[in-house]
């Protein structure tokens, strides 16, 4: 009890380079939790984005579709097996068939995919009620954003389409633009064009065939699968973004280390300082009787007390700004589509209790680590070699 | 060693490693110090009267030969028990008053006694009674940056007494303090000493202090040279 009595009276008596040390601990305790943060947050933003408007509760893939090689499109169609004809009429999945087609935007000819969508479904976010029927005899189609930029198309453009169908024989057919949409998820926009399911059926002269069977998100039971129909699950799906994540987390971790090492550096150099400036005062305390053994834990306990008041002083001025910046979201730079991440252009912070509490024991525990390491020279201080202001 | 001698040291050698060599700072000091005296161990820089301080007050260890102190040997003593040894029966005054400098006079003084475990009313009435002997009671709030080096020393002092030490070792203490402030330092410390019958041992070349001295040990190159009784 005298020990922690010391501590605090040193702590709170020593004024200005306590408030120094303590307030840069806080800094870097709400900066590593601001940080973990917006990686959190992105990864929420991302998979819910990727989940909500192109793979639903997983999906369900025609064996030869391979979304890496276009000439796999030409046989990646099949009959929609009746178990998953069940899920499809009670609105639990929804079908997509897939063709690689030439459309004529402006004079020019570009390479698109042609999807076949249902305008009912309502398994993805996606405005595919648009592809309703529209009364003038054009094909409705869809495209999204960024595709309307590269291609000069607007609402209202009618554009040829060549696609050919599963004798190998060309077609041409011309769809009208009837909306355009905006989406974080730049695999469903990029190159892709939507039409009505059963109209793309027609044009390919295929009947009750798909390429992707996208379950509804949070399915409570996944149907069988068959050789001809293969699910690919969240892990699979998500692969490319959790590899981007991995490399991001060695990023991360850098990041995570350079702030922690800051925090740290600030106690450590408090300690280390101590023992040089404060050596005289050590050895007063041992000439008055005070053992080495408590001068450790009086010093250690010093160090210890500046960690604690950092998280309280970090909590004080950094959970109103956490909440803030996770109410307002941070704006990302336009560069951030070129990513070829599903990334919002403003991403919000998300703090879990789990973030704060283990950021808060790792800081404290590192905090009483490198405080004691400085303070454990203090032992072998020689109290005539202290009281002289001299290292031994 | 009878009950009077506080303070018995015999053939006491202090050498410290220097490079391959040792500089031997006492050499076979034998010496004895009674209860209530007011000694000074005298001489020039290095003749070893730190270094003998030292070792009386369980802050260092002799090489060779044996020290008591209230009966403890020296050189036997952990480290617990000779900082327990210093907590309670020995005083420390130094030359640069060694002031904890978070703490204001009150505190200061009241250190000692906080390692002691007295409790709160009986260390406030010591400390009290501790800074009215040294006539700085005014100043009890004041940090130590606020004092002169005159206040800073007698706060030492009072530092040193409040706990009622059978001895107090003080290291050069007028060294930084004008003529003025070393005499009224002195008589407080010669009234402590007669009032309270604690024995004061000093280490100095400090003529003014040399003058109140009531014994004189003269050491040259860590060896005892003269040991005069002032009457």
């Amino acid at each position: 009890m005298l020990t922690w009595n010391l501590a605090f009276k040193n702590v709170t008596k020593a004024g200005l380079r306590t408030w120094l040390n303590v307030f840069i601990l806080s800094f870097a305790f709400v900066l590593i939790i601001w940080t973990d943060g917006m990686y959190d947050g992105m990864s929420k933003q991302v998979i819910g984005d990727m989940v909500d408007n192109s793979i639903g509760g997983g999906q369900f893939w025609q064996s030869n579709y391979d979304p890496f090689d276009p000439f796999s499109l030409d046989d990646s169609h099949a009959e929609i097996p009746g178990n998953f004809q069940n899920l499809i009429n009670t609105g639990k999945a929804t079908p997509k068939l897939i063709r690689s087609c030439a459309m004529f935007p402006n004079g020019r000819v570009q390479s698109a995919l042609l999807n076949g969508i249902d305008p009912e479904q309502n398994i993805l976010n996606f405005p595919s009620s648009a592809l309703k029927e529209n009364g003038n005899g054009f094909i409705p189609a869809l495209i999204g954003g960024r595709m309307a930029k590269n291609t000069g198309l607007t609402i209202g453009d009618i554009v040829t389409v060549r696609w050919r169908n599963v004798n190998g024989t060309f077609d041409a057919a011309d769809v009208e633009i009837v909306n355009i949409f905006n989406t974080n998820v730049q695999a469903i926009d990029n190159g892709q064009l939507y039409i009505p399911l059963a109209k793309l059926q027609d044009m390919m002269e295929v009947s009750n065939e798909a390429t992707i069977i996208t379950l509804q998100k949070g399915i409570e039971t996944i149907p069988a699968g068959s050789p001809s129909w293969q699910f690919k699950d969240h892990a699979y799906l998500l692969k490319d973004f959790y590899d981007y994540l991995d490399r991001k987390t060695v990023g991360s971790n850098i990041m995570y280390a350079i702030l922690l090492g800051m925090a740290l550096l600030a106690i450590f150099d408090t300690q280390v300082l101590a023992i040089f400036r404060r050596r005289k005062e050590m050895g007063t305390m041992m000439a008055l009787g005070m053992t080495r053994g408590r001068v450790i834990r009086l010093f250690t306990l010093e160090g210890t007390m500046h960690g604690l008041l950092a998280i309280v002083l970090g909590a004080i001025y950094g959970i109103p700004i956490l909440i803030w910046s996770a109410s307002v979201g941070i704006g990302m730079p336009d560069t951030v589509d070129q990513t070829g991440l599903s990334l919002s252009t403003t991403l919000y912070p998300v703090y879990g209790v789990g973030l704060f509490f283990s950021t808060s024991l790792i800081l404290f525990i590192t905090v009483v680590i490198v405080s004691f390491l400085p303070t454990r020279k203090i032992a072998k201080l020689n109290p005539t070699d202290a009281l002289r202001g001299k290292m031994s | 060693m009878t009950a009077s001698e506080l303070i018995v040291t015999k053939k006491l050698t202090k050498q410290y490693p220097i490079g391959g060599n040792f500089f031997t700072a006492l050499r076979e000091v034998d010496l004895c110090i009674d209860q209530c005296e007011f000694t000074g161990i005298v001489g020039p820089s290095g003749s070893g009267k730190t270094t003998l301080l030292n070792i009386i007050g369980a802050l260092d260890a002799p090489t060779n030969g044996n020290a008591k102190v209230l009966g403890s040997e020296i050189g036997k003593m952990n480290h617990v028990e000779a900082a327990k040894l210093r907590n309670q029966y020995l005083g420390f005054i130094f030359q640069t008053y060694n002031l904890l400098p978070v703490y204001n006079v009150f505190e200061n003084v009241e250190f000692p006694l906080l390692l002691q475990h007295i409790e709160s009313s009986k260390r406030v009435d010591m400390v009290n009674k501790a800074l009215e002997w040294v006539g700085l009671s005014e100043k009890a709030k004041s940090k130590p940056a606020q004092l002169s080096g005159g206040e800073s020393q007698r706060v030492a002092i009072a530092r040193a007494i409040v706990k009622q030490p059978k001895i107090v070792l003080a290291d050069e203490p007028t060294a930084n303090l004008d003529a003025q402030n070393s005499h009224h330092i002195l008589k407080t410390m010669v009234t402590l000493n007669e009032e309270l019958g604690t024995t004061f041992v000093f280490s100095t070349h400090d003529e003014k202090v040399i003058s109140y001295l009531r014994r004189k040990i003269k050491l040259s190159d860590g060896e005892i040279v003269d040991d005069t009784i002032v009457n």
